[in-house]
């Protein structure tokens, strides 16, 4: 029997798999399809303080194999979200993490101190990363400088596990990487969606209201894993990664490039069962690939 | 709701590009009700991703049947699908029409915007009178007009936009006489924004109860991706698949 678990220093997941923030709702959702417990955690929709409606339609651009989103974080606001949390982890016992986010540094520390004082709550991750947030997609993890401030401002006031979301959008993602570690970041999840950009041809104008969107899905896989195994090279923190993952090859390719878990994004939206095939396939490709344990593959990429 | 494998028994092809599909998907079926729709793999493949939405036409376990217009690449590949084929439904998804027991209940069908208030008519129409209006481009693209003949206690009114068949014109050119002769105390509606939008107009001063099922992009079909918003009076969004499709027409912020 592989085994799955995943020691993350601060944290063991039962396995490697993660349901991604934006992608999983607020983890009540899926109760119809399938037992919560049986994810190595779930990440709920990325929170500000206040309700926000998200950005006008069109918000969804499907692309081959991919798609473009411009949803702009509409959520019930830290309030309301603090009671979807109680209600949830009656539900489950599956490690809970709370995306957090905000228009400012100091909207980010409110957010972050209101559930990392939260007992069920396991960890935050700080979304630095959102393209959707402000016009042409600009974000904090686009600059080292200001990752480096926002994550020790963070830092300095909670407890908790902290995860730092990074962007494929910065120039150096490495280091980003590197100035959220240094900053006292836990983990690095990597990546948010890439910026891209739909037009109307008959109009003559872009799809989306912010002009670009954010692209996601299984075309993003080779552009993402890369990202993955640059910052894993780099960094001692546990590298959590994310994009295009639609099977348990594609869990083992992350690990194989240093990953320590995985999340699944995209791939919930049409097929919201996809956490348990995933899981099990991975157990059937370590056993065929006679794999105990991740850990023997974990950054053992010969390159 | 579930996700199901569902299989095809028979796939009709229609003119107008039109499509009819009798599908067995024996749980989504049992649960079904008038104004509920599904979501369909129509691709095993990667490409395209996501599913595509459909309204339900009739349940009758453990059936389920489509009715659709080839519109783009995911509509084109469900159309080449035949008898034998399987194919995943997530369903039943979104709200229902109200019941309304009691009243006199007018629905108004535009186009393929038949297929849920033709469900609804057919739970309905066996113990509640009902009057509908189908209207659409030609007599060609009207095809559920002779089940709807058969249905009792059903009065439907027709139109054409040709006049190939019934009254010509839109058939909101026909409402206000139907409503000055009917006095209906309440609408169900569903068919392009446009007649959507015009109905909204045309309703105002409130004198019945209205009500009209929406169609969106969306991504997931049960409220987690928040693609299919749309903008009601207060200037908030709401998600189409999960607090829709049905909602009261005033309560929309409809295109002027």
């Amino acid at each position: 029997m592989a085994e799955l678990s995943v020691d993350l220093g601060f944290l063991t997941l039962k396995n490697p798999v993660i349901t991604a923030s934006g992608t999983f709702g607020y983890g009540e959702e899926f109760l119809p399809f399938f037992n919560l417990d049986i994810l190595g955690a779930l990440v709920l929709k990325g929170i500000f303080k206040k309700p926000r409606p998200g950005n006008p339609p069109p918000r969804l651009y499907e692309t081959p194999a991919g798609l473009l989103n411009s949803i702009g974080l509409a959520g019930p606001g830290s309030k309301k979200l603090q009671e979807i949390i109680l209600r949830l982890s009656a539900k489950t016992s599956t490690p809970i993490i709370v995306n957090v986010c905000g228009e400012d540094d100091k909207e980010f520390g409110e957010v972050a101190e209101t559930f990392s004082a939260m007992n069920e709550v396991a960890m935050l991750e700080l979304n630095i990363s959102c393209p959707n947030v402000k016009k042409g997609g600009a974000c904090p993890a686009q600059d080292k400088k200001h990752t480096f401030r926002l994550v020790r401002q963070v830092r300095k006031k909670i407890s908790k596990p902290l995860i730092v979301k990074l962007s494929p959008n910065a120039a150096d993602i490495v280091a980003v990487a590197l100035a959220a570690e240094e900053a006292g970041a836990d983990a690095i999840s990597l990546v948010n969606t890439f910026l891209g950009l739909a037009v109307d041809l008959e109009k003559r104008k872009p799809v989306f209201a912010n002009t670009f969107a954010g692209l996601s899905g299984p075309a993003i896989k080779p552009l993402a894993l890369k990202l993955v195994w640059e910052v894993c090279r780099q960094v001692r923190i546990p590298v959590i990664g994310i994009g295009g993952i639609t099977s348990g090859r594609d869990v083992l390719d992350y690990v194989l490039v240093g990953a320590s878990a995985v999340q699944i994004g995209t791939v919930n939206f049409y097929e919201p069962a996809a956490a348990v095939r995933i899981i099990g396939e991975i157990e059937v490709e370590m056993d065929k690939l006679k794999i105990k344990d991740l850990s023997e593959i974990r950054g053992k990429l010969r390159a | 709701m579930q996700d199901e494998r569902g299989r095809i028994v028979e796939a009709r092809s229609l003119s107008g590009n039109y499509y009819l599909l009798k599908i067995t998907a024996p749980q989504i079926a049992a649960q079904a009700k008038p104004g509920n729709f599904v979501m369909v793999r129509v691709s095993s493949s990667l490409d395209p991703l996501l599913r595509r939405p459909f309204g339900i036409l009739q349940s009758r376990p453990p059936h389920i049947w489509l009715y659709y217009q080839v519109r783009g690449r995911g509509t084109r590949l469900l159309s080449e699908l035949g008898s034998g084929d399987g194919l995943d439904i997530l369903g039943p998804l979104g709200n229902t029409f109200p019941e309304l027991p009691g009243k006199k209940v007018l629905l108004i069908a535009g186009g393929r915007g038949i297929v849920p208030l033709f469900h609804h008519a057919q739970v309905h129409a066996a113990h509640q009178p009902l009057l509908l209006l189908y209207g659409g481009r030609s007599a060609a693209e009207l095809h559920l007009l002779q089940e709807i003949q058969t249905m009792p206690l059903l009065q439907s009114y027709i139109f054409s936009e040709d006049g190939s068949i019934g009254q010509k014109g839109l058939l909101t050119s026909g409402l206000e006489k139907i409503i000055a002769e009917q006095r209906p105390q309440a609408t169900l509606s569903c068919g392009p924004e446009a007649m959507l939008a015009r109905l909204a107009q045309m309703f105002k001063p409130k004198k019945t109860e209205n009500y009209a099922s929406l169609e969106a992009l969306m991504g997931c079909g049960f409220g987690v991706c928040h693609s299919c918003a749309v903008k009601v009076v207060d200037n908030s969004y709401r998600r189409v698949c999960d607090e829709g499709p049905v909602f009261p027409l005033e309560e929309i912020r409809w295109p002027s």
